[in-house]
């Protein structure tokens, strides 16, 4: 961020530069205020508007309003803290979310490296369009077909019980269920997220390998010396950036995945909003603190990873606040000049 | 900048072992990915006798049609849901992808107050109300149980325009002001010029906004209420009953409709088919799309 010295290059400049009133400078600028527009109002109406529903989680929520029932300050947030089953939720959440980084993250990697270590361009492309298929898929679906390949007297239970193993089933064990979340988790995901890594060894220069395989560096060590340590920067922002989801814990696979035998071993914080607020008897001012407590930590913690990553890379995630820190530095530069 | 590597892999020399581990490695994956959509294929294909007979086979026995034609008789649920997904999803995709291609070319120039706009974008990305704030909301603006609910809700992402804007600002500025010079309009430079220079990213980004849609359960699930409203995937997760293999080993039994093996994995077929169709076309646009908003090299 303070390395960055010259100004980012500018967008043409359409309209003429000579000094003018900002009343000039605005009607200039009217077609694209009226390009803005449709999506400030949408802005507006579906997300600023709900986010100032936000105190709710500061009321006793009446029915029929945002806006009407008492204040009760930090009430709700007492009641979180004192709910054994919110407390144990975040646990779950951490856990998970932990175990995800642990079991989710390499593989990616793994799968990029060999696939650019593959021979032959089409089985390559073919290879490639087919791992990242599954990302396109909902878990609706996805949670459907593992509740039939997994069940008891299911095909994969049927092929066990034919090679003479004993019936398990793997939906009802919370073990085994655990595991098989990771295990969908990387089917969904793993080609999606190797596709950035791909391009990142697409950008390293090939004369390195061929230097090193003239030093007589075998494939592993050129993999090891060359190609991990071309990734390695774009490997430890993205590891930062997985700070930021220690709060969520995948609810879209979670949800749909869980059956009432397994559901309490995977009740992450999502889903245990979900369930006090559409299942149990709603109390809409709970549920949006226990909620509006997810943010405000989820929100921490982003900062908290842009921070590093900004410190690692010399570069922060949104481009924003270096232009705005850009353009600060150069002023004071013309200040001082 | 270094000449591109595209398969470092790939110069001549002779196959060795490693080639083979990789070979066989991505084999395995690729298999394991296939086949449990192959098994969907198949056991839509099988008679319910034939599946509980033998629930995996590689080729379906007793052959037989009925599954998919139970699924598309007239009037059925699926039928009504699968409309109802496509208008919502191909009306939400180029509705979503007008705004936010706008707003992205706006924000890729220069004018007065750009920052404070900016702003407002870039905080939406940040805070946001969570379910019952955007529930109760919906409610407010007499959305609930409509269409333009919940394709409001999946409209517009402000990650999805800041990434389109920066392909409008990585096309060299030659091109717009040498448009210009010629004698188009700004209007005509806009569409002739700008949006084919930026196709990747914003075909890229109209095949995740459809997806969304074409996927989206959770707000229909809130929104919708009446059955002949039902979207694809909330239909699926009642017919699917997420946990009727586990009511089948408790013994008891759940609530409503059970349905055939056959009809649901027919079912989940005619549902990730479209997706299937679409997606090689756009897959090619994947790694440039993807890359113009990720970090620099």
């Amino acid at each position: 961020m303070r390395k960055t010295k010259k100004k980012q290059e500018e967008v043409p400049v359409l309209a003429p530069k000579v000094e003018s009133s900002i009343w000039t400078k605005l009607w200039q600028a009217r077609y694209i205020y009226l390009l803005l527009l449709p999506m400030i109002l949408w802005l507006l109406f579906f997300h600023y508007i709900p986010t100032s529903g936000i105190i709710l989680a500061f009321k006793k929520y009446k029915i029929g309003s945002l806006w009407s029932g008492e204040w009760i300050g930090l009430k709700n947030f007492e009641r979180l803290f004192a709910t054994p089953q919110a407390i144990e939720s975040i646990k779950i959440t951490v856990i998970l979310s932990v175990q995800r980084i642990i079991f989710e993250f390499v593989p990616p990697i793994v799968l990029a490296i060999l696939l650019s270590e593959m021979r032959g361009n089409r089985l390559k492309k073919i290879y490639q369009t087919v791992f990242t298929f599954p990302h396109f898929i909902s878990w609706v679906i996805i949670a459907g077909m593992i509740n039939n390949l997994f069940a008891v007297n299911g095909p994969i239970d049927s092929v066990i019980q034919s090679l003479g193993g004993e019936s398990i089933s793997f939906l009802s064990d919370t073990g085994i269920f655990r595991t098989l979340i990771f295990v969908t988790a990387n089917w969904k995901g793993m080609g999606w997220s190797s596709i950035l890594y791909l391009a990142t060894i697409a950008g390293i220069d090939p004369t390195l390998y061929e230097a090193a395989e003239m030093d007589g560096a075998g494939r592993l060590r050129r993999i090891w010396h060359i190609t991990l340590s071309g990734m390695k920067p774009i490997i430890a922002l993205q590891l930062i950036m997985k700070i930021s989801t220690l709060l969520s814990g995948g609810f879209d696979q979670i949800f749909n995945m869980r059956n009432p035998v397994v559901s309490s071993s995977v009740q992450i914080l999502d889903a245990y909003i979900y369930d006090i607020t559409f299942l149990a008897l709603p109390d809409y001012g709970f549920s949006t603190a226990v909620g509006l407590f997810k943010s405000v930590i989820g929100f921490i913690l982003l900062m908290i990873a842009n921070k590093l990553s900004g410190i690692i890379s010399g570069e922060q995630m949104y481009s924003f606040e270096k232009r705005v820190n850009t353009k600060k530095v150069l002023k004071k530069r013309g200040g001082n000049a | 900048m270094a000449k591109k590597n595209d398969g470092h892999a790939n110069r001549k020399r002779k196959i060795d072992a490693f080639d083979i581990v990789v070979f066989v490695t991505l084999t395995i994956l690729f298999l394991v990915l296939v086949i449990p959509f192959w098994s969907i294929i198949v056991t839509s294909l099988s008679t319910n006798e034939a599946y509980i007979k033998q629930p995996f086979s590689l080729w379906p026995k007793e052959l037989t049609w009925a599954n998919y034609i139970s699924v598309f008789a007239r009037g059925s649920g699926l039928l009504i849901a699968y409309k109802n997904t496509i208008i919502v999803s191909i009306i939400g995709t180029i509705l979503g992808m007008v705004v936010m291609t706008m707003a992205a070319y706006a924000l890729s120039r220069k004018f007065v107050g750009k920052r404070v706009v900016f702003m407002y974008f870039i905080c939406a990305m940040f805070f946001s109300g969570g379910t019952i704030p955007t529930y109760l909301n919906i409610k407010n603006l007499n959305l609930n149980n409509t269409f333009t609910g919940v394709i409001m809700l999946t409209l517009c992402s402000v990650s999805h325009v800041i990434i389109i804007m920066k392909g409008f600002e990585g096309i060299p500025k030659e091109l717009e002001e040498s448009a210009l010079i010629d004698g188009a309009t700004q209007i005509q430079t806009f569409f002739k010029v700008m949006i084919p220079l930026n196709k990747p990213v914003i075909a890229t980004y109209s095949l995740f906004t459809f997806v969304d849609l074409w996927n989206g359960w959770y707000w229909p699930t809130l929104i919708l209420t009446d059955s002949d409203k039902n979207l694809l995937q909330v239909y699926l997760r009642s017919i699917l009953g997420a946990n009727n293999i586990l009511k089948a080993e408790t013994g008891s039994v759940g609530a409503g409709q059970t349905f055939a093996i056959g009809v649901q994995m027919a079912s989940v077929f005619a549902v990730v088919l479209p997706i299937m169709l679409i997606y090689p076309f756009i897959q090619k646009y994947f790694v440039k799309g993807i890359m113009v908003g990720s970090v620099k090299m």
